[in-house]
């Protein structure tokens, strides 16, 4: 393949000369660059690197991403930082609407002020009744996230509910059919429901 | 003489049928075409639709699941995260917040979710950090393998 680019650049050469009349003349230099392009890059690389330079390669960094280690004291020094932001915040009271994720009746809910939850299940509380949801996993509002691992600690959060409704779901249909068998049933399911309106959702300002 | 069989000729055949036929003919009005007025039609079409309904209750909780997961790992690759690195480093960090909820976060509180990301991106490089190690052989173990120095 070398030899036919040679000869390409020959011809080439030969097609300019006929056409500028054999008025321009290459200088020898340029000539042998042009004949040869692998002595012409060797050239241009000799004048500028070093000789211990070795050209990159796949193998030339590990292939998983580069990890920044952060020493201890600095990390120390951000987690304060934060800290300290995190309980002018809440010492002020100056936040506005809070939500939290709490866990209720096997399911997780996100929840605000004024929110109605409706749970699929009987509660033993009376309609009225003012109920404190103590799993809290997460708090959160505009300028600040409390992530529990896994729950939140009782005295640092406080979300109230009122359970509002007992009532019953609408009747399903659970049917059952199997074609050419001569099977068929058919059950009604009504299952209880509650619905819970949260009242509030406070946060004790103190965290160490 | 009185003709008495004529009574006897004569069939009761049940008082209720057309309540009966309402039962089933009242779940069948918003269908198209004679299934919603032909008793024979309708009888197979509301079978066949309660049948559908059940399956469908359990389909329902997978495909909620499923779209949960597609909006966690869009949501996450927007933060420069994948669904799988983000789901194990957070329960490495032992937080236990649901994919509904997840998925919640992303939507509506998108400060709190890039939270949650960070949280599993230091994971993450501790856990780089921890299995890269000081890149030193440990202390006792005489290896073969011989590094220029």
């Amino acid at each position: 393949m070398a030899l036919t680019l040679r000869s390409g650049y020959l011809e080439m050469l030969r097609t300019c000369w006929r056409l500028q009349a054999r008025h321009v003349k290459i200088p020898v230099l340029n000539q042998m660059g042009l004949l040869y392009p692998a002595i012409a890059r060797h050239r241009s690389s000799q004048s500028k690197l070093p000789s211990s330079y070795v050209p990159p390669t796949s193998l030339s960094r590990p292939p998983w991403p580069e990890v920044s280690y952060i020493s201890s004291d600095e990390e120390e020094r951000q987690h304060k930082v934060v800290l300290e932001n995190v309980n002018t915040l809440l010492a002020k009271e100056d936040y506005g609407r809070l939500f939290a994720v709490v866990h209720f009746a096997s399911r997780q809910w996100k929840v605000t002020n004024e929110d109605l939850i409706l749970i699929e299940n009987h509660i033993d509380a009376e309609c009225g009744d003012r109920i404190r949801l103590e799993k809290v996993l997460l708090v959160g509002g505009e300028e600040f996230t409390l992530i529990g691992r896994p729950l939140l600690g009782r005295n640092l959060v406080r979300v109230e509910a009122t359970v509002i409704e007992k009532t019953e779901s609408w009747p399903k249909v659970h049917m059952r059919f199997w074609k050419r068998h001569r099977y068929q049933k058919k059950r009604i399911i009504v299952q209880p429901q509650t619905v819970l309106r949260i009242n509030t959702i406070e946060v004790a300002p103190r965290l160490t | 003489m009185v003709f008495l069989t004529l009574s006897c000729w004569i069939r009761n055949r049940g008082p209720d049928r057309y309540w009966k036929v309402q039962e089933v003919l009242s779940n069948a009005r918003h269908f198209r075409g004679r299934k919603n007025r032909c008793y024979s039609l309708a009888v197979r079409a509301v079978r066949r639709a309660f049948v559908y309904a059940t399956k469908a209750r359990k389909i329902k909780r997978r495909n909620m699941r499923t779209l949960w997961i597609s909006r966690i790992a869009a949501a996450s690759r927007e933060h420069g995260m994948k669904y799988p690195a983000l789901m194990h480093n957070l329960v490495k960090s032992s937080v236990e917040v649901n994919r509904r909820v997840l998925s919640d976060l992303a939507i509506t509180e998108p400060k709190s979710f890039l939270s949650l990301a960070k949280l599993a991106r230091a994971r993450q490089q501790e856990g780089f950090g921890a299995a890269l190690g000081d890149g030193k052989e440990p202390p006792g173990v005489f290896s073969r393998i011989v590094t220029l120095q």
